[in-house]
Parts: C-alpha cells; structure tokens; sequence
C-alpha cells in the first residue's frame, strides 16, 4: 500500500516547487526588495561619498542604469521567445523529428558556453554597444528556451493528440486546442527562466559599454570602490529576484485551468 | 596572428589556465557535492527544513553571479576567495533539489524492507537509500557542474583563476590583436573542458550505478 503513496508524493513536491514557493514567499519577496533597496538608495544619499563614488551612486545615474538593464533584459526577452517558441512548435512536428537530436544537442553545447565569453567574443567581432549586447542575449538564451518549448511539446499525452485526431480535427487545431495548452506550465517555467537568466547576462553588459547596472560594478571594481560595487551588486540582485517574483506570479495566473 | 600561433605561442600558459580552470571547479562542485548531499539527507526527512533549504538555495540561485560575486569581494576581498564562495553556493542548489527528490522517490517498501531484516538506519541510507538516489543526484551534480564552469569564467573579473583570464584580457583589448584569439581560447577552452566534465560524469555515473537499478537509470 505504502508504495503507491511514495511515488506520487515524489512528484508532488516538485510540481509544488515550480511554481513560487510557499505562500508567505509571496508578500515577503516584494517587501523585502523594497526594504533593502530603499536602504540601499537611502545610504547613497546620506553617506559621504567621494567625487568617483558621487558621480556613479547619484540619483539620475542609478535610474539610467536600472532603466537600460530593463530594457536589455525586456528587449532580449521578447526577442527569444519570438525565435523559440515558433522554432520550437516547428521542430516538433512529426514530419521535423529527425532534427530533434540535432537540435538538442546543440542546444546543450550552447549552454555550456559561458555567457562573458558570448558577450566578449560579440564585442571583439561585432563591436561594443547596446546591439552587440542584445544579440549575446538572444544566442545565449535563445536555446535553453527553444528546448524548453520542445521538452514541453513532447511531453503531451500522444493518445490525446491521436485522439483529437480521430474526432477529425485538422492538424494545426490540434496544436492549438490540445498541445499548446498542456504544454503551457513546461513553456512558462521556460519563460520564467529566460527571463531571470537574463536579467544576469545583461548585467555582464556592462562589460561593453552597453549599459545596465553592470556597469556600476565594473566601475566600482575598477575605480577600487567598494561601496559602488555593492550597491551595483545589490540593485542587480534586487531587481532578479522581483523579476523572479512577478513572472512566478503571473505563470500562476497564466496557467490553463483544468491541469 | 592566427589562432593557432597565438596558442603555441603561449601554449604553457594556457596549459596552466586550463589546469587551473579544471581543478577549480572540481573542487568547488566536489565541495558542493558533499555539503549539497549533507544537506539533503538532513532535511529531507522534514518538510519545513526542506522549504527552508531549498528556499534558501533557489534565493541564492536567482541572483545573478556577477552580483553574488560583487557582494562577496566586500568582506572577502578579490581573488581565489570569492570566486571559490560563489561557484559553490552556485553549485549547491541543482544537488541539493536533486538529493531530497532522489532520496523522497525511493520506495519506502524498500526502506521497510531494510528496516526489517535487521539494518540500522545508517545502514539503510548508506546501502539502500543513497544507492537507489544515486542517479538522480549525479544528474544534479552534471547540471551544477555545467553551471560553474559558465561562472567560473567570470571568477576572474575579481582576479580569479582559470580561462576567464584570457576572455578577460581579450576585453581589455577589444580592436587590438589578439583580442579575438584570447577570447576565442577562452570560450573554446571553457566549452571543452564542460564537454570533457560531462563525459567524465557519464561514465562515472556508468561505474557508480548499483547494477540493479542500471536499466532505469
């Protein structure tokens, strides 16, 4: 009797995890940001700075550098997702299976390239800036979500597509009514990740010039001062964990009803 | 200069870049594989603990590793130091997440089994327990070692060791020469050296794998 306890149970906790934690996690998260990042924002404007540290701490200067890094991390967003999404529902029609391992496996060597080397090496061919940043985003990204897109097609029931086949529904309702929408918490998981990864790639923008609150780090590092270095660190953190937050909360609110 | 002139001409150096590289994060993922296997057993038992746990690990997953280094430069100053920290607690969280689901998935008729013929508790998780868990914690420990040589590479924007260096000095001369050579032995090195990792991880899992239990792995 007991076996068919234990393995349910197995599953149910990761299926728990997925989506945000605990309950009390949900308040907490928004509050504790808020907290930290207004102690943060209110040392820099009660401390005494020196001049280096006064012009990469002032008030402007952070609300440009914040401004810029969610703009990276949106524009990036969007970008993948209108690569993998349709890539992956093209690549996991019957007639495209054969590429399925090809795909995979590419997909697993472009994770394991460091994120630094595909931002540098894009600087070193393209040239440094916003754009070159934008498409290190996108190809660093683009395949952890294609595979996300894939994995999740896949693993829809194939008696129920067979079924929806039977009761004669043409091909591309049967991905619109039935795969699409199991696959749904498998893409938004999907999403939810690109979408935190990124907030971290486009920190490492900051390395070419292309803006973010990297570039407060990278200015803190090399001009020696610690205080520049943790408040870039911390407002990076902060805003990946509120990123994490609102995507958690809004794959709740997305998932289809009925699974 | 070529690529390939530019590695013979510094071929001792990158020689130990890689070394260094290799046996940094073996050594982090290894200290995260005795801390994150610790760590499961620990809590796995208690529902509580394990939601701490893992909500401790997963807070610290989500910040992104130039921030978590950046705070760990602060009190621990630039080098080997924070580099090591980070790459760890980065590593942490797939083992520890798949310890606690590997060891609540095995089957407690097994377990009671175990318990009746006479086996400790120790011996229960040491021969039943931790074996039948086995697969799925090494996939964590791929999944982290994945992930730590990526970090790894960033290790030497704070005066870490390893290949990062070269991405690095790369960058400082993006439009010189050799800016793309470095960087490009940097990234390759990386991406080979995550290749080799894996491959070794496979095998090792190959040769770990209680024999019982080696068709569903």
């Amino acid at each position: 009797m007991s076996t068919t306890v234990t393995a349910p149970r197995g599953q149910e906790k990761q299926q728990q995890e997925a989506p945000i934690g605990s309950r009390w996690r949900v308040l907490l998260t928004p509050l504790a940001v808020l907290l930290v990042g207004a102690a943060t924002i209110g040392y820099t404007r009660f401390a005494e700075l020196d001049s280096t540290e006064a012009r990469s701490l002032s008030l402007g200067f952070l609300a440009d550098k914040l401004w810029e890094h969610i703009g990276l991390t949106t524009i990036s967003t969007v970008l993948v997702l209108a690569i993998a999404l349709p890539l992956g529902v093209l690549v996991s029609r019957r007639w495209m299976r054969w590429s399925t391992p090809a795909v995979l496996g590419i997909a697993n060597v472009g994770q394991a390239t460091p994120p630094v080397g595909a931002i540098v090496l894009l600087a070193a061919t393209v040239g440094i800036g916003f754009w070159p940043a934008i498409i290190a985003l996108v190809v660093y990204s683009v395949l952890p979500a294609l595979r996300n897109t894939m994995v999740g097609l896949q693993q829809v029931d194939a008696a129920l597509i067979d079924a929806a086949r039977g009761i004669g529904m043409p091909a591309w309702r049967v991905l619109a009514k039935i795969e699409l929408p199991l696959a749904v918490p498998v893409i938004l998981a999907g999403i939810r990740t690109t979408l935190v990864l990124n907030v971290g790639v486009a920190a490492l923008a900051g390395f070419i010039g292309a803006g973010g609150l990297g570039e407060i780090v990278v200015a803190g590092v090399n001009t020696s001062r610690p205080v520049t270095l943790l408040v870039g660190s911390i407002l990076i953190a902060l805003l990946a964990l509120l990123v994490d937050w609102i995507a958690g909360l809004v794959t709740k609110a997305l998932q289809p009803k009925g699974l | 200069m070529t690529l390939w002139e530019y590695i013979a001409s510094r071929s001792d150096m990158l020689a130990f870049q890689t070394l260094q590289h290799a046996s940094m994060i073996a050594q982090c993922v290894l200290i995260a594989t005795l801390i994150g296997v610790a760590l499961g057993i620990a809590v796995y038992r208690n529902e509580r603990a394990t939601a701490l746990a893992t909500g401790t690990t997963s807070l610290i997953f989500t910040i992104p590793s130039l921030a978590l280094l950046g705070l760990l430069v602060v009190p621990l100053g630039l080098g080997v130091w924070p580099s090591v920290t980070a790459i760890t607690l980065y590593a942490l969280l797939p083992i520890l997440r798949n310890t606690i689901v590997g060891l609540t998935g095995v089957d407690s008729s097994l377990v009671d089994a175990a318990r009746g013929i006479g086996m400790s508790r120790t011996r229960v998780l040491t021969r039943v327990q931790l074996p039948l868990a086995w697969p799925v914690i090494l996939s964590g420990v791929r999944t982290a070692t994945q992930l730590a040589m990526g970090i790894g590479a960033i290790a030497a924007f704070v005066s870490g060791p390893g290949l990062g260096d070269q991405i690095f000095s790369g960058l400082a001369r993006v439009g010189a020469a050799n800016a793309l050579n470095a960087t490009l032995v940097g990234v390759i090195g990386i991406v080979v050296l995550a290749l080799i990792f894996d491959a070794v991880l496979v095998l090792v899992g190959k040769l770990t794998t209680s024999r019982g239990i080696r068709i569903h792995a």
